[in-house]
């Protein structure tokens, strides 16, 4: 494990990448703590302060301190993209690797499945589970949970079906290597790598897709700091105060690109062909 | 008379992130007007590069640090680009190695020879067709009009490369490079594309450089070959005296490694006992559709047995079937007749038990792929001990007994060379004391030196243990210096069986006396009437 | 191409749109929750709840309604808005015609940058215009649209005062001032979709320029511009069009959130405000036309590449 660290921190995405995740890291953590002031603490005479060196972010429409909020709207965003992600990938890759190892029609018949789910846009199916669920952070979680697990079957699948065509699998059977042996040592450790990167990067997409359906009023609901949930709000007030837009956007984005990079870290890090 | 092409004391770098690598050293070489010259290397000797330095189309990261070039009395490192432009292809032609990748796949065959004609003969698209139809017929292509319509995944091998050779050829050039012109063919369609350019020479009087890894097929065709090792010239002798009186150490290696029928490496006889039978097998490969099965056959009712101790050559083409038997003795495809072994009649691969999968081995031909990546060799080495009885403490004595090192247990297959590789594939083989190895085609995949060290293993290992070999190949050669009987097999269906040393005997099927006549036999060693 | 793939991937499009109408009606009305009460809340009288559950035929089994609604579809009829009682279809086609005008606005906008920049890109790596090319996927694939959208509207519409804010103009009312208005909105759109596709573009040239055919027609003679065209773009490109066929799944999604921002009466728009006022019929039909279009763009696109390579085999 740490081989693995020292060889992603090697590569320059691996070490920003991994910088920028340490910080949410700490954001998420103590955000409440390091936050100036109270993120829900309204202030009349405060409204729409534009940014200074004393108030480094300004404050929104209630007075509220836009830096405090972003602070604590870290926890409000990445740990539900996060959860979501896990749990959209762990299910799409187990279906995935079941489809890839039983073959034949069970495997086209699982296949076209996902196939005509994924013909539903993403956002569009999200929309659609998010609605039938009912508002909240949790119930978008699930909705993105519920989007992403097609599309990572079917990235699992196309890796196990390499997998399984590679000689050392062959190998394993000639000997007469019972299933649960080939699935899980042989095939599963080389299928885990691509998969874990599919996994980083698709985080990057929960993030947007959840400040996404809050930003549509279906995900975190106010007076939550979710970031996505600021933007909408920031919307109404776009001529006085587009601070309130620019640091929740600028945020969503450092985040999604820190884990972008450090999915094409990971990428070099977990190639074990580039040792010599 | 002054020489057509000249490389004088040439030198070229690589700049990678790990360091510079000199890979061309204070290379000189000259090649006469008409005149062959062969360049022999293995693989990282740097030949291709030499091609392409001539070629002038270099890497980014290339360093010429020494040394000049000249074509034609012109130093070719002052040309620009226009000039360099009438040069390739019309003065300078160039013969790649896979015709599949060397053509557009987009276009038809036609278009990309009347273009190369057009551009260099300046003629108008409709006369360069025609020229293009005349071309491929010079290369003994049939319905040549049809050809030049077809896109290059509707055509043979065989036939691309003769399209790439018409289109080097069809600007009338002084010098083609053939950068490994056969090597991505079959042995007998490499064989008359040889024919072809022995033809080719002989009436248009051109020069060549023949780039190849394979010394006795470029002993026949060239006039003078030289001889490359880690991007410096070994040696340059005559063709006809290099096989038979090589000076340089290394040369001398190379030619012993060159398999020859006549040089027996197996003297004793095999047992009287079939160790394994196969009884009428066939494999196919279906394709459930939804009306009916369209079905094509990866064997077709092959019969052949091993004795105990033989060793059983099965060579064919490629798509022969050869490696489709190897799948069905090892229970990776479900075949139709049966497999006799050790008194019990398998139908199929659920039959095959614990005493028969250990008794039947298979090293693979790709050693990167047959090695679990995320294993280390100690892990893939515990394995078969774990399922056949073993203890782990026979690890070392396995490694040694396929001369690694005992520290090898701790590495990962990244970390070794393709021919370490093989041998760790062939000692995991071995682990479990098996009564047959099957060799599906193990040395492809190797350098020729290499090859003959992985071969003398196997031989050694047979020595020892009294293991029967199945060894599946295309080097019809090499089997015939090892094997006790040969199996000949063309499009799934076993054509010859008999013994080796009558496999160039007159009643032999026809297929097997066109695949002895097309195997290279080095200069010097001729021995057909 | 035979007749018999053709009949085959035609019949894959209906087996798919046949699933999404599974999955579209399974997700929204076969839930445990009792629909009506999602309706209407939970504070309406069980009168009006049991006229609901009696107009939407939710006391029936569940195959029944499913089967209910899709006889409907089949003859074309998509329900009735329970928000303004009027049939639903009609109105969901003409919002699907507007967002039908932004999404190809947003792709052609794509194309003519997207595919020049990936090509310079390729041939001069290292070079400016990579760099700017590289740093624009990263942007594109980290910025969602509603931060995008945002953020160009502040810049153009109310700091520059360029381009309208919100609001939609039929091209037929008005050509230009219609156009203006599509503008910010396409420009948002596009910025995934040039993010992604620069990049396969960039990348699929770099592999094509560094292919035996590409150098083995160098090393023939041809000049510059024929290799450069007749070989490697002819094969670079032929990728692309597949992926901009994907993309269209991207368009669908973003055109929600962008309709959402500059006020556009297209079909994401509709399906908002159908979710917002829990209008069942007008969800499911939203929905489904949506990933129908998806489906049939798809089925498009793959018969263009098949038509275009030749290599494809067809049995």
């Amino acid at each position: 494990m740490t081989e693995l660290i020292r060889r992603l921190l090697r590569t320059p995405q691996g070490a920003v990448g991994a910088a920028i995740l340490v910080l949410l890291l700490v954001i998420c953590l103590f955000g409440a703590l390091i936050a100036p002031e109270d993120p829900e603490k309204m202030n009349v005479l405060a409204r729409f302060r534009a940014p200074d060196l004393n108030n480094w972010l300004g404050s929104d429409q209630f007075g509220r301190d836009t830096l405090s909020r972003l602070l604590v709207g870290a926890r409000g965003t990445v740990p539900l993209a996060l959860a979501a992600t896990l749990l959209g990938t762990l299910s799409g890759a187990v279906i995935g690797t079941a489809s890839a190892y039983l073959g034949g029609r069970a495997d086209e018949a699982i296949m076209r499945s996902i196939d005509a789910v994924m013909a539903i846009p993403g956002l569009l199916l999200t929309l659609l589970v998010s609605s039938t669920l009912g508002k909240g952070s949790l119930n978008a979680m699930l909705a993105i949970a519920v989007a992403f697990a097609p599309g990572m079957a079917r990235v699992t699948r196309s890796v196990a079906l390499t997998v399984r065509r590679q000689d050392y699998v062959n190998a394993a059977i000639a000997r007469g290597e019972g299933s649960a042996w080939i699935v899980l040592r042989e095939m599963l450790p080389n299928v885990a790598a691509p998969v874990v990167i599919e996994t980083t990067i698709r985080v990057a997409f929960a993030v947007m897709l959840f400040a996404t359906l809050s930003f549509l009023g279906l995900g975190a609901q106010p007076p939550a700091s979710e970031w996505g949930l600021m933007v909408s709000e920031a919307r109404r007030f776009l001529h006085q105060a587009p601070w309130m837009i620019v640091a929740p956007g600028v945020a969503i984005a450092l985040t999604a690109i820190g884990f972008n990079l450090l999915g094409d870290g990971l990428r070099d890090a977990l190639n074990p062909r580039d040792e010599r | 008379m002054s020489a057509l092409l000249s490389v004088n004391g040439y030198s070229l770098d690589y700049r990678t992130h790990r360091g510079t690598l000199r890979v061309l050293d204070n290379v000189t070489l000259e090649i006469a007007p008409g005149e062959v010259l062969g360049l022999v290397g293995e693989s990282g000797s740097g030949k291709s590069t030499l091609a392409y330095a001539i070629m002038r189309d270099l890497p980014r990261n290339a360093r010429e640090i020494s040394g000049e070039i000249s074509f034609a009395g012109e130093d070719l490192r002052r040309l620009d680009a226009p000039s360099l432009a009438r040069l390739r292809g019309r003065r300078v032609g160039m013969v790649f190695q896979d015709p599949s990748a060397s053509l557009n796949p987009t276009l038809t065959l036609g278009s990309q020879l009347a273009e190369t004609i057009s551009r260099h003969r300046g003629l108008a698209r409709d006369a360069a067709w025609r020229e293009g139809v005349e071309a491929l017929a010079r290369v003994e292509l049939n319905a040549p009009d049809a050809i030049m319509r077809r896109y290059p995944h509707e055509v043979s091998g065989g036939e691309k490369q003769r399209v790439v050779i018409a289109t080097a050829f069809a600007c009338k050039p002084e010098l083609v490079i053939f950068d490994e012109p056969t090597t991505a063919l079959d042995v007998i369609t490499g064989a008359r594309i040889l024919d072809l350019f022995r033809k080719l020479r002989a009436e248009t009087g051109v020069a060549g450089l023949y780039i190849s890894h394979d010394l006795a097929l470029v002993s026949r065709i060239a006039d003078r070959v030289a001889v490359i090792k880690s991007g410096k010239i070994v040696e340059t002798e005559p063709a006809d005296t290099i096989f038979a009186e090589p000076r340089a150490a290394y040369t001398r290696t190379l030619v012993d490694a060159v398999p020859r029928p006549q040089r027996r490496l197996v003297a004793d006889r095999p047992g009287e006992r079939k160790l394994i039978d196969l009884v009428g097998v066939s494999v196919r490969y279906g394709r459930p559709r939804l009306l009916g099965r369209q079905d094509t056959f990866g064997a077709r009712n092959v019969s052949l047995d091993v004795k105990t101790g033989e060793i059983l050559g099965i060579v064919g083409e490629s798509g022969s079937g050869k490696s489709t038997l190897a799948r069905a003795m090892t229970g990776l495809a479900r075949f139709d007749g049966e497999i006799r072994f050790g008194g019990q009649r398998i139908a199929g691969p659920a039959e095959m038990d614990k005493s028969y999968r250990a008794a039947v081995q298979i090293v693979f031909q790709h050693p990167d792929a047959s090695l679990n990546p995320r294993h280390r060799i100690g892990d893939i080495l515990a394995r078969p001990l774990a399922l056949y009885g073993g203890a782990q403490s026979e690890i070392p004595r396995l490694l040694e007994q396929v001369r690694l090192p005992a520290y090898y247990a701790q590495r990962y297959p990244h970390q070794l060379s393709g021919g370490e590789k093989q041998r760790v594939a062939i000692a995991r083989a071995f682990a479990a004391r098996p009564a047959l190895v099957i060799c599906d085609e193990v040395t492809a995949a190797l350098d020729v030196s290499v090859q003959a060290s992985v071969i003398e293993l196997l031989l050694a290992l047979r020595r020892t243990h009294g293991t029967a070999y199945a060894f599946i190949t295309h080097d019809l050669n090499l089997v015939r210096q090892i094997a006790h009987r040969i199996a000949v097999m063309r499009r799934s269906v076993l054509v010859d069986l008999r013994d080796a040393d009558s496999i160039d005997a007159a009643d032999a099927d026809p297929y097997t006396r066109e695949l002895i006549a097309a195997c290279p036999v080095p200069v010097g060693e001729d021995e057909r009437p | 191409m035979s007749a018999s793939w053709l009949l085959h991937r035609c019949l894959f499009v209906v087996y798919t749109l046949f699933l999404v109408s599974v999955v579209v009606f399974a997700i929204t009305q076969a839930l445990p929750a009792d629909a009506a009460v999602t309706l209407l809340g939970e504070n309406a009288t069980p009168e009006a709840l049991a006229a609901v559950r009696e107009k939407l035929g939710l006391g029936d089994p569940m195959l029944l309604q499913y089967w209910h609604w899709l006889s409907h579809l089949l003859q074309g009829d998509f329900g009735t808005s329970m928000r303004t009682g009027q049939a639903v279809g009609p109105a969901l086609f003409l919002a699907l015609s507007r967002s039908l005008l932004l999404a190809a606005c947003a792709i052609l906008l794509m194309l003519v940058v997207a595919v020049p920049l990936g090509i310079i890109a390729a041939l001069r790596r290292g070079g400016p215009v990579d760099l700017l090319a590289g740093l624009v996927s990263y942007l594109g694939v980290s910025l969602p649209e509603f931060v995008t959208g945002t953020l160009l509207l502040v810049l153009m519409a109310d700091r520059l005062q360029w381009l309208p804010a919100t609001g939609y103009v039929p091209l037929t009312d008005n050509f230009f001032d219609g156009l203006r208005h599509l503008v910010l909105p396409a420009l948002t759109v596009s910025f995934i979709l040039v993010a992604h596709v620069s990049r396969m573009v960039r990348s699929e040239m770099i592999d094509v320029m560094h292919s035996d055919y590409v150098r083995a027609a160098r090393l023939r003679g041809l000049s510059k511009g024929a290799v450069l065209f007749r070989h490697a773009l002819r094969n670079a490109l032929l990728p692309v069009i597949t992926i901009a066929a994907l993309d269209i799944g991207y368009v669908l999604g973003g055109i929600i959130v962008v309709e959402e921002i500059f006020a556009l009466p297209g079909i994401g728009r509709a399906l908002i405000v159908a979710i917002e006022a829990r209008d069942l019929p007008a969800i499911q039909a939203g929905a489904l036309i949506m990933a129908g279009t998806y489906a049939v763009v798809n089925f498009a696109a793959d018969i263009t590449y098949a038509l275009i390579d030749k290599r494809i085999r067809y049995d």
